[in-house]
């Protein structure tokens, strides 16, 4: 009895099976999640912890690498037959051209879209582990699956119709290329919204149908290839080609409508509690008790002075008139990596010159640079300081002279008493962006 | 000269040219010379004296494919019966790697000739080096007509993921995009090249039979 329902276990296997779980399919998986991974763990620090930049930056490695690969291994894939010699075998079978081909092409379709799907969920755990705010785009990741199974099969047929050992090699070092040249070509290039390359930028968002014009685009383009090529009546390809170019018309005519800033991207969370408020964009809201953390010393030193911006903002475009911009968090890899601000001190320097830098003016009168530097000295001094000081007291008798003059300003402002100085900063900011040295109190 | 050494002489070389056809030379060296060309097309096209960083590209796939060319060159029909013959096939392996990588690196670097510093000739030989070895290995150990494989996934991670990447342990495992001839990068692709050459010159490409 045992015997026999073994037997029985084995004949209800679908015929199928052998065709997922054996042969070329695991590998070509495997070489997209390696190659994958390795593309995304070597610049990790660049995009973990920003889902925006997460999506970006799986979206580049799947339709700069994945879909050459996918090319390639598609046309190695359609070539088996051929190397088999079992061509003539398979032409006698009960089914037709074109359920033999999808059953050959379909498990690949199914380990190279699982390859990136595993690629993808481990960028986004790296990127769950240290976020910063906003959410995961799930959206992208999809389209891109639908383009490496478009290239699968628009390989495989090609393989099936080359017969060249180079076949394979050429077709991705050229779907390589052919994409670099679309995406990146030179001048106003119409084209490169129809790459599986080209995105916005990480504040922005794809309108709501450019996903599933992509995915027609692509998918249109191979099912073209497909029918055509195994189709019993091989003028139905004719429909999924108008479809395809009926999406790229719809694509490159919308140009650079397709993408607006997102709606997480407008948006800021604000700490109002300090002096300037502190407001830091929604997508990397986690970051805020950090930023105030490292804006503690400049922001607790500046209570109770007047004539300052109302808060530092973190908005696309440029402030408004009342409100100074907070010092760049982005792009991900240089002030925050993983999650965390690098230079606090630094950090707090740049938000300092964001408030009293004269970075407008041509030329800033000395006594003026003296007052500035004296400021900057009090509420956040720069890391690089010392070494500046340390190089004027080694120069010239008059860079000796200017560091005597600036040494005393510094202790001039260091040795006021709190209401003293809060009442000369206020004066000091009603001209912190003024040229001319007239209304600038003096020290 | 004596008859029997002419005699022997000729059939020296119509071995060699029966070797040579068996693995289809004489159309890699055609793509090989193909790719030369258009490797010189795309660096000048390029624009690259702007910037000689325009020519990682170039610098990248050109001794890729070559690399693949040469892989898949090292496929024969006649496996089975040429594992028949009594002959030390060692050397015969030896010079079809050496003479094919020979002329892939001396065609390539035409195509970057001038600011040798940053990606120049020295970064297209040493990529050659490094990638012939990446498939003559994999030809050893997947076979040869698929040798392209592993090169071409591990060339092109590394070119998206390490682009920038300088100094440290980059030198090492990103040598094919380190814009000089480093020490590191040079002594990681002549250790590929050795390796894979002398893994494929020891074993020969794996068998591959009617089902692969």
């Amino acid at each position: 009895m045992t015997l026999v329902a073994e037997r029985r276990r084995e004949r209800s296997r679908h015929p199928l099976r052998a065709e997922v779980v054996r042969g070329f399919g695991p590998w070509a998986g495997a070489a997209v999640l390696l190659m994958l991974t390795v593309a995304l763990a070597s610049n990790s620090q660049q995009w973990q912890g920003g889902w925006a930049e997460t999506r970006e930056r799986l979206h580049t490695a799947s339709g700069l690498l994945a879909v050459p690969l996918a090319l390639a291994a598609g046309c190695w894939h359609g070539g088996r037959e051929r190397r088999r010699r079992t061509e003539e075998l398979m032409t006698v079978s009960a089914r037709g051209p074109l359920a033999r081909l999808l059953a050959s092409a379909l498990p690949l379709v199914l380990w190279v879209v699982a390859g990136h799907a595993v690629a993808t969920v481990l960028a986004w755990l790296a990127t769950w582990y240290r976020a910063t705010g906003d959410s995961p785009y799930p959206v992208t990741p999809l389209t891109d699956a639908v383009v490496l199974a478009s290239a699968v099969l628009a390989g495989h047929v090609v393989g099936r119709v080359v017969a060249w050992r180079l076949g394979a090699p050429l077709l991705a070092v050229g779907g390589y290329v052919g994409i670099g040249v679309l995406t990146y070509g030179t001048g106003e290039n119409a084209l490169a919204h129809l790459s599986p390359v080209l995105d916005g930028t990480t504040a922005s968002v794809p309108v709501w149908w450019q996903p599933a014009a992509m995915a027609v685009w692509a998918g249109g383009l191979a099912a073209a290839a497909v029918l055509a090529f195994a189709a019993r009546r091989r003028a139905v390809a004719v429909l999924p080609l108008t479809a395809a170019i009926a999406a790229a018309t719809l694509l490159v005519q919308t140009g650079d409508g397709l993408w607006h800033t997102g709606p997480v991207a407008r948006r800021q969370v604000c700490d109002t509690s300090t002096t300037p408020q502190i407001c830091v964009n929604a997508r990397y809201e986690a970051l805020l008790p950090q930023v105030r953390k490292a804006l503690s010393g400049l922001t607790g030193r500046l209570e109770g002075v007047r004539n300052l911006p109302v808060r530092f903002e973190d908005r696309p475009g440029r402030p408004a008139r009342d409100e100074v911009e907070l010092p760049m968090l982005t792009p991900i890899g240089r002030s925050v990596v993983r999650g965390r601000l690098t230079d606090p001190r630094q950090y707090a320097w740049e938000a300092g010159m964001a408030l009293y830098g004269r970075a407008e003016c041509d030329r800033t009168d000395p006594r003026v640079q003296r007052i500035d530097d004296a400021v900057e000295n009090y509420l956040a001094p720069s890391a690089l300081e010392k070494d500046f000081d340390e190089m004027y007291a080694k120069g010239s008798e008059a860079d000796r002279a200017e560091l005597r003059e600036q040494l005393k300003a510094r202790a001039r402002l260091r040795g006021m008493g709190e209401q003293e100085r809060r009442a000369w900063l206020s004066e000091y900011f009603a001209t912190a962006d003024e040229c001319t040295p007239d209304g600038v109190p003096t020290l | 000269m004596s008859a029997p050494t002419l005699r022997h002489d000729r059939a020296l070389a119509a071995g060699l040219l029966l070797y040579a056809r068996s693995r289809t030379v004489p159309r890699a060296l055609v793509v090989l010379l193909a790719t030369a060309g258009l490797a010189v097309w795309a660096a000048h096209s390029l624009n690259a004296h702007i910037d000689p960083d325009r020519r990682v590209p170039v610098v990248a796939l050109a001794p890729l494919f070559a690399a693949a060319v040469i892989g898949s060159s090292l496929h024969t029909a006649s496996d089975e019966l040429d594992r028949t013959a009594v002959r030390p096939w060692w050397r015969l392996r030896a010079l079809h790697l050496l003479a094919l990588t020979g002329l892939a690196a001396a065609l390539l670097p035409v195509a970057v000739l001038g600011h040798t510093s940053v990606f120049g000739p020295p970064a297209m030989i040493r990529n050659t080096l490094g990638g012939t070895g990446l498939t003559a290995a994999a030809a050893t150990l997947v076979g040869a007509r698929l040798s392209w494989l592993p090169a071409f996934g591990y060339v092109s991670a590394v070119y998206l993921g390490a682009a920038g990447a300088r100094g440290g342990a980059s030198g090492v495992w990103a040598w094919p995009v380190q814009p000089e001839g480093g020490t590191a990068s040079w002594a990681t692709a002549l250790v590929v090249f050795l390796g894979g050459g002398a893994l494929y010159v020891a074993r020969g490409a794996r068998a591959e039979g009617p089902r692969s």
